[in-house]
C-alpha cells in the first residue's frame, strides 16, 4: 500500500503478549484505525518498523501469516534499547508500525518443489510464515522438511506449534540444539551437523535459511556440499535499518540493500558480500 | 548578457529576504556558512567556498522528523513542515549539483517527503566561481565552475556588478523587479585547472575490491568522519527518539557515517563491517561505484572539502589516480 509519508507510523496496539522462549516475545499488534488495518496487506518474508515511542523504532520481520492472522506478530529478542522498552511493554499500550517492506520470499517460484526450511534462533521468525503457508497450501509444494536449531532447548522458539507442523502431511520437522540441558532428549551439535545427516536433496529443492550470520555462512557451505545451488539457497538478512526505504544508507551489501532488494536474497546474488563489504 | 549593480543586487536581495528566508554565505567566526540572513549586508561575497554546502538545507544536520505527543491514553503524530518559502543566494555550481546528486536517491519513490518539501520550497540563486580552488576538481566531474544546470538563476561577476542569467521558471518568478541593463559581451571564463583527474568507469571498480591498497590507505584514517560531514553528497542517516518534555517525544534524524566504528553493528553485537580498511572502502566504492549503479550519477562533485578536511591527508583525487593505474 502506498505511504503518503513513509516515515510516519500506524499506531498500533498490542493485543497479545506472548512468552516464547529466553527473553523472546511473541508481540501481537493490531493497527488501531479500521482503514489501515484493512490497507495494511503483507507477504511472507517482509519486515516492518516497531516504534516504541519516546526509545525509538527497530526493523522486525512479520513472523504473522497474513492468510492466518488477523493481526500483526513479531518474535522479539530482548537484545538492545527498542527491544527492552518492547519487553516491559503490557497488553493495551500503543505502539507504532511502518512498513511493510522488503520484497518478501519468491513464493510462486518456490511452488512445486520440495522446500527446506533451516532457522536458528530468532532467525525462525521470518521463516513461520512460509512454513504456515507451506502447511496452509500443502498441494501446492512438494516435500517439506524443517530443520530448526537454537543454542539451547530455553531459546527453540514455536515449540507449541511443533506438533502440528509435524502432523502436516509430507512434511518432516528435525530439532537440535547446541548444547542440552536435562530436559532435553533431542539432538545435539550445530545445523550444519544435523544437516548433513537429514541431508536433503537438492533435486527440484530450494533451501530458506535464517539465522546468525556465523549460522548462514556454514549452512551454506553445507548446503553446497549437499549439491544445492546458489540460486537454490535463498536467505533472508538484517541489518540496522534507519529507514526501509532505500534512502538512509544502513543496510547495503556492495550495491544492493537489504531493505529494498532483499531481506530475502539468494546465494548467487550475495554471496560475494558474506564475507566482506 | 543582462547585467545588475551590485547596489541594485543588494536592495533587491534585500526586497527578496522580506517575502522569503533568505539564506546566503555569511562569515560566522571566520568562516563561511550558509545561513538566514536577515538582509544583504550580512551576506559574504568574497570566498572560495563555503566550509559546509547548503546540504544541510536540505538534509540538517539534525531535523525533526516526527512530534510525538502523548495524550491520555493515545498518541498523537505531527510531521513538521517549513512555514516560509526559502531563496538561497550564492551557492556554488558544484553544490547545486550535489542537490541533483541527492535528488536521484530523495527524490525516488519512494520519495522522502521532507527533503522534497525543502527543494520544492527553495529557489536557488547561484554565484559562479571565478576560478577554481586549489583542490577543487569539479571539471574532472563533467561540471565547470560557471556551470548553470541545477541553478535556477545563475550570476556571475563583471565590471559594474554581476552577470545575471535566468535558468528556470522559479528563477523567472523572482527575478522581476531587479533591475537589468543589456550589456555587449558575455561574462568572462572561470580560470580552470588544466590538468584532469581520471575518474575511473563503473566497470574499473569491482576487480580492486579485494586490494591490499585499501587497507593501506586505511591504516592512517582516524574514523574521525569529517569527510561525510563536509561532503555536499553524504546522505546517510540515523533516526532516534528523544524526549522534549514529559509527554512530548520527538523523532529526529541526523547525520550518519558508514565510517562510524558502530555504523553497522547490530543489537546484539555483531558487526558486519568491523574493520577500517571495509569501511573507507565503502565510502569509496558507494561515491563512484554502487551509487551510480544504484540512482544514476556519481556521488562526488568535485569540491574537495574532504581533502581540505582530513586530518590525515586522505586525497580523494590521490585515491581516484591510484585506482585508475592500480
Amino acid at each position: 500500500m502506498a505511504l503518503k509519508n513513509p516515515y510516519r507510523p500506524y499506531l498500533g496496539t498490542l493485543v497479545g503478549i506472548k512468552d516464547l522462549a529466553t527473553n523472546i516475545k511473541l508481540f501481537q499488534v493490531e493497527l488501531n484505525d479500521p482503514q489501515e488495518r484493512e490497507a495494511f496487506t503483507y507477504r511472507p518474508g517482509q519486515f516492518a518498523f516497531v516504534s516504541a515511542f519516546g526509545v525509538g523504532e527497530a526493523p522486525f520481520s512479520i513472523t504473522s501469516s497474513p492468510s492466518r492472522s488477523q493481526v500483526l506478530e513479531f518474535a522479539i529478542n530482548r537484545v538492545g534499547t527498542v527491544t527492552s522498552a518492547l519487553h516491559r511493554m503490557s497488553e493495551g499500550d500503543v505502539v507504532g508500525i511502518r512498513g511493510p517492506f522488503g520484497n518478501g520470499f519468491p513464493l510462486e517460484e518456490m511452488e512445486g518443489k520440495n522446500i527446506v526450511i533451516l532457522g536458528g534462533g530468532i532467525g525462525g521468525a521470518p521463516l513461520r510464515p512460509i512454513i504456515h503457508t507451506v502447511i496452509d497450501n500443502r498441494s501446492k509444494y512438494g516435500k517439506l522438511t524443517i530443520l530448526w536449531a537454537a543454542r539451547n532447548p530455553s531459546l527453540l522458539i514455536f515449540t507449541d506449534e511443533f506438533d502440528e507442523w509435524r502432523a502436516a502431511p509430507d512434511t518432516e520437522l528435525h530439532l537440535t540444539v547446541d548444547r542440552a540441558d536435562e530436559t532435553w532428549t533431542g539432538n545435539v551439535g550445530l545445523i550444519t551437523e544435523l544437516l548433513e545427516k537429514v541431508a536433503p536433496s537438492p533435486e527440484n529443492a530450494v533451501s530458506i535459511t535464517c539465522g546468525p550470520p556465523i549460522m548462514i555462512k556454514f549452512t551454506m557451505l553445507t548446503l553446497k556440499k549437499l549439491g544445492f545451488a546458489p540460486e537454490q539457497m535463498i536467505m533472508t538478512l538484517e541489518a540496522k535499518m534507519k529507514c526501509g526505504i532505500g534512502k538512509c544508507g544502513r543496510c547495503n551489501l556492495g550495491d544492493k540493500f537489504i531493505c529494498t532488494d532483499g531481506p530475502v536474497f539468494n546465494y548467487a546474488e550475495v554471496s560475494e558480500f558474506l564475507e566482506s563489504f | 548578457m543582462k547585467v545588475s549593480t551590485k547596489d541594485d543586487l543588494m536592495a533587491w536581495l534585500d526586497r527578496l529576504a522580506e517575502r522569503y528566508t533568505l539564506i546566503a554565505p555569511k562569515d560566522v567566526e571566520g568562516h563561511i556558512l550558509y545561513r538566514p540572513v536577515a538582509g544583504s549586508e550580512e551576506i559574504a561575497f568574497d570566498f572560495t567556498k563555503a566550509a559546509l554546502s547548503p546540504k544541510e538545507h536540505f538534509l540538517p544536520s539534525t531535523q525533526v522528523i516526527l512530534s510525538i505527543e502523548r495524550k491520555g491514553e493515545g498518541i498523537e503524530l505531527k510531521e513538521p513542515s517549513l512555514e516560509r518559502e526559502r531563496i538561497i543566494f550564492g551557492i556554488r555550481p558544484c553544490d547545486a549539483k550535489a542537490l541533483r546528486v541527492l535528488d536521484a536517491l530523495f527524490l525516488e519513490e519512494p520519495i522522502d517527503p521532507y527533503y522534497a518539501e525543502r527543494r520544492e520550497k527553495t529557489t536557488l540563486i547561484g554565484l559562479a566561481c571565478r576560478e577554481m580552488g586549489d583542490e577543487c576538481f569539479c571539471t574532472s566531474l563533467g561540471g565547470a565552475p560557471d556551470d548553470a544546470s541545477d541553478v535556477d538563476l545563475m550570476l556571475t561577476e563583471v565590471e559594474g556588478g554581476y552577470a545575471v542569467q535566468v535558468v528556470t521558471e522559479k528563477g523567472k518568478a523572482i527575478v522581476g523587479d531587479l533591475p537589468l541593463k543589456e550589456v555587449e559581451g558575455s561574462p568572462p571564463k572561470p580560470i580552470v585547472h588544466e590538468e584532469k583527474v581520471p575518474i575511473p568507469e563503473l566497470d574499473a571498480w569491482p576487480q580492486h575490491f579485494n586490494d591490499e591498497y585499501w587497507a593501506r590507505l586505511a591504516d592512517r584514517c582516524l574514523s574521525c568522519r569529517l569527510c561525510t560531514y563536509v561532503c555536499p553528497t553524504c546522505r546517510c542517516f540515523d533516526v532516534r527518539d528523544y524526549p522534549s518534555s514529559d509527554d512530548a517525544i520527538e523523532r529526529l534524524r541526523a547525520w550518519d557515517s558508514c565510517l562510524a566504528e558502530g555504523y553497522r553493528r547490530i543489537a546484539g553485537g555483531y558487526n558486519p563491517r568491523p574493520t577500517k580498511m571495509q569501511r573507507l572502502r565503502n565510502r569509496f566504492y558507494c561515491k563512484f561505484y554502487y551509487y551510480p549503479k544504484d540512482f544514476g550519477p556519481v556521488a562526488c562533485v568535485g569540491c574537495g572539502r574532504c581533502i581540505i578536511n582530513c586530518p590525515v591527508n586522505i586525497d580523494i583525487v590521490e585515491v581516484l589516480r591510484d585506482v585508475a593505474t592500480l
